[in-house]
């Protein structure tokens, strides 16, 4: 019978048959295979028979899940094989099944300086794998997603709430604005909010918005709870779970 | 929306080759840029291939909607965007192919941004480290990520953004096309409105002219090649240490109120008669 073997530098673990039930390997202490490391997500894959084949299967994990040195969503596993999840190393051993050596056949030239390159994927997961180390907050975030949610509080919108899903948000009269503010002689885009890599900034459109009451010129990063005005509508930012 | 737009490349100060490449399909409002990599003018060889396939298969679309599309798509997005992408995935294949089947072209590869104007929706579609910004009410903005180590690296919070521009990592791309059979494509949706400023470029730009720099100039210079010159002249004042490509994409003014709406709305129905009469 097939079985997996969490290893740990080179010292087994523990180990879990693969029978005709499927094997999930996760964070969360309920998986058949536990992996207590924030760089693993609570559900990360699992792995089962499907057609006579051993399987492996990515789900949806943060960091991914690679197979000897190759990123997966799905492959099918064989004898020999590693899952290699987090900095943890899961041996395959599914004797019986044909040995299939892995090679992509290409080997990379070494790059000379200043020459762009693309990392091949060992280089990659090994990079990934340091960055989890270090990436507590990244973990956290992807536990409790936050969506950023403007609340209508005051003057006249097509809506009382809206969430922010887009990486841009336009406020303003335009058909195509997110935030649709109603009556006369308003601006078809009287300002704008634009998600960057590290939070949601506040930019003039066509007025100068006030945030908790301070006019600002160019883009303001939002923090939760911040009161906007611009154009007879007043709004509070705040982050929803 | 009445869309003007004009693009340069330059060789740079310190190449001998320019390995980018790019093109403007006015009759579409599509536009690509791409930034080859790869030694022996390989570069260039695969920067072409991308644009080629993309703009192939996008115009072929146009004409044959029910052309094979490649890689996932979202059921929410638009024909054209889903076109776009599939045609970044077809470039992906069609570079990785050659380079299978030509020995000499291994490790060949290429970053690919591009951008699609449809009425009042714009399609990105992007992989590497080449860039889309939007500048609208004075605020630039990049639309695309960059798929590079050192970005990657900032975005886990191990480098700073400082520490990122000092890195000498960062010609290290985690994607590009023709590295793997198969790709990761970044792909977003946004709406057009009058006044908007598009510019794609590449790293040869980013790397040496400042982001406010950049909007400055797009708002300084209203014709679109004249706005990619600057830049580019820009880039090479502080060395141009690599190829510089640069499109420029400005969105017309639309004119709003009641009064152009009655006089808009009377030479909208003339121009609509003239050319009813003249077919």
């Amino acid at each position: 019978m097939a079985k997996l073997s969490l290893m740990f530098e080179e010292k087994t673990v523990k180990e879990v048959p693969v029978g005709s039930r499927a094997v999930s390997i996760g964070r969360s202490p309920d998986n058949d295979l536990p992996v207590d490391n924030l760089a693993v997500s609570n559900y990360h894959a699992r792995v089962y028979f499907e057609g006579g084949r051993l399987v492996v299967e990515d789900l949806d994990s943060l960091n991914g899940t690679f197979v000897n040195d190759l990123r997966v969503e799905r492959a099918t596993l064989h004898d020999g094989d590693s899952i290699w999840i987090g900095k943890h190393h899961i041996k395959v051993d599914a004797s019986g099944d044909a040995p299939v050596p892995w090679d992509t056949g290409r080997k990379a030239s070494a790059p000379r300086i200043n020459e762009t390159m693309v990392l091949d994927t060992r280089a990659r997961r090994e990079m990934l794998q340091q960055a989890a180390a270090t990436g507590e907050r990244v973990q956290f975030a992807a536990g409790r997603l936050k969506v950023p949610t403007l609340i209508v509080i005051g003057g006249r919108t097509d809506q009382k709430e809206y969430m922010l899903t887009n990486k841009l948000t336009v406020i303003g009269k335009s058909a195509m604005a997110t935030v649709k503010v109603k009556g006369w002689f308003k601006p078809p885009m009287a300002a704008q909010i634009n998600q960057r890599e590290d939070g949601y900034y506040i930019g003039p459109g066509d007025k100068m918005p006030t945030v908790n009451g301070t006019p600002i010129t160019g883009p303001v990063r939002l923090n939760d709870g911040d009161l906007i005005e611009v154009s007879g509508v007043r709004m509070n930012f705040v982050f929803r779970e | 929306m009445r869309i003007v737009s004009g693009g340069v490349t330059d060789l740079g100060r310190v190449r001998t080759n320019n390995e980018d490449c790019f093109r403007i399909v006015e009759s579409l409002n599509l536009f690509v840029l791409s930034d080859g990599m790869g030694g022996e003018a390989h570069g260039e060889v695969a920067s072409e291939m991308a644009v080629e396939t993309i703009v192939k298969h996008c115009t072929e679309a146009q004409s044959d909607a029910g052309a094979t599309m490649m890689g996932n798509s979202e059921s929410t997005w638009s024909e054209k965007t889903k076109r776009l992408t599939s045609a970044v995935h077809l470039a992906n294949k069609t570079i990785y192919d050659s380079a299978e089947a030509h020995p000499e072209q291994h490790g060949m590869g290429a970053t690919v941004t591009t951008a699609w104007i449809d009425g009042s929706r714009l399609s990105i579609a992007h992989v590497g480290d080449s860039r889309a910004y939007l500048l609208r009410g004075g605020t630039l903005q990049q639309l695309t990520s960059d798929h590079s180590l050192v970005a990657e690296q900032v975005r886990r919070g191990i480098l700073t953004a400082a520490e990122a521009e000092e890195s000498e990592m960062q010609s290290v791309l985690l994607r590009a096309l023709g590295a793997l059979p198969d790709i990761e494509v970044d792909t977003e949706e946004h709406s057009v409105f009058a006044r908007d400023i598009l510019m794609l470029c590449c790293d040869g730009l980013t790397r040496m002219v400042t982001e406010p720099e950049i909007a400055g100039t797009l708002q300084a210079e209203t014709d679109p090649t004249r706005a990619a010159e600057k830049l580019i002249a820009l880039a090479n004042e502080r060395g141009g240490v690599d190829n510089i490509t640069v499109i420029v994409v400005r969105v017309g003014a639309e004119s709003q109120g009641w009064f152009s709406w009655l006089f808009g709305g009377a030479r909208r129905r003339a121009a609509r008669n003239g050319a009813a009469g003249g077919m």
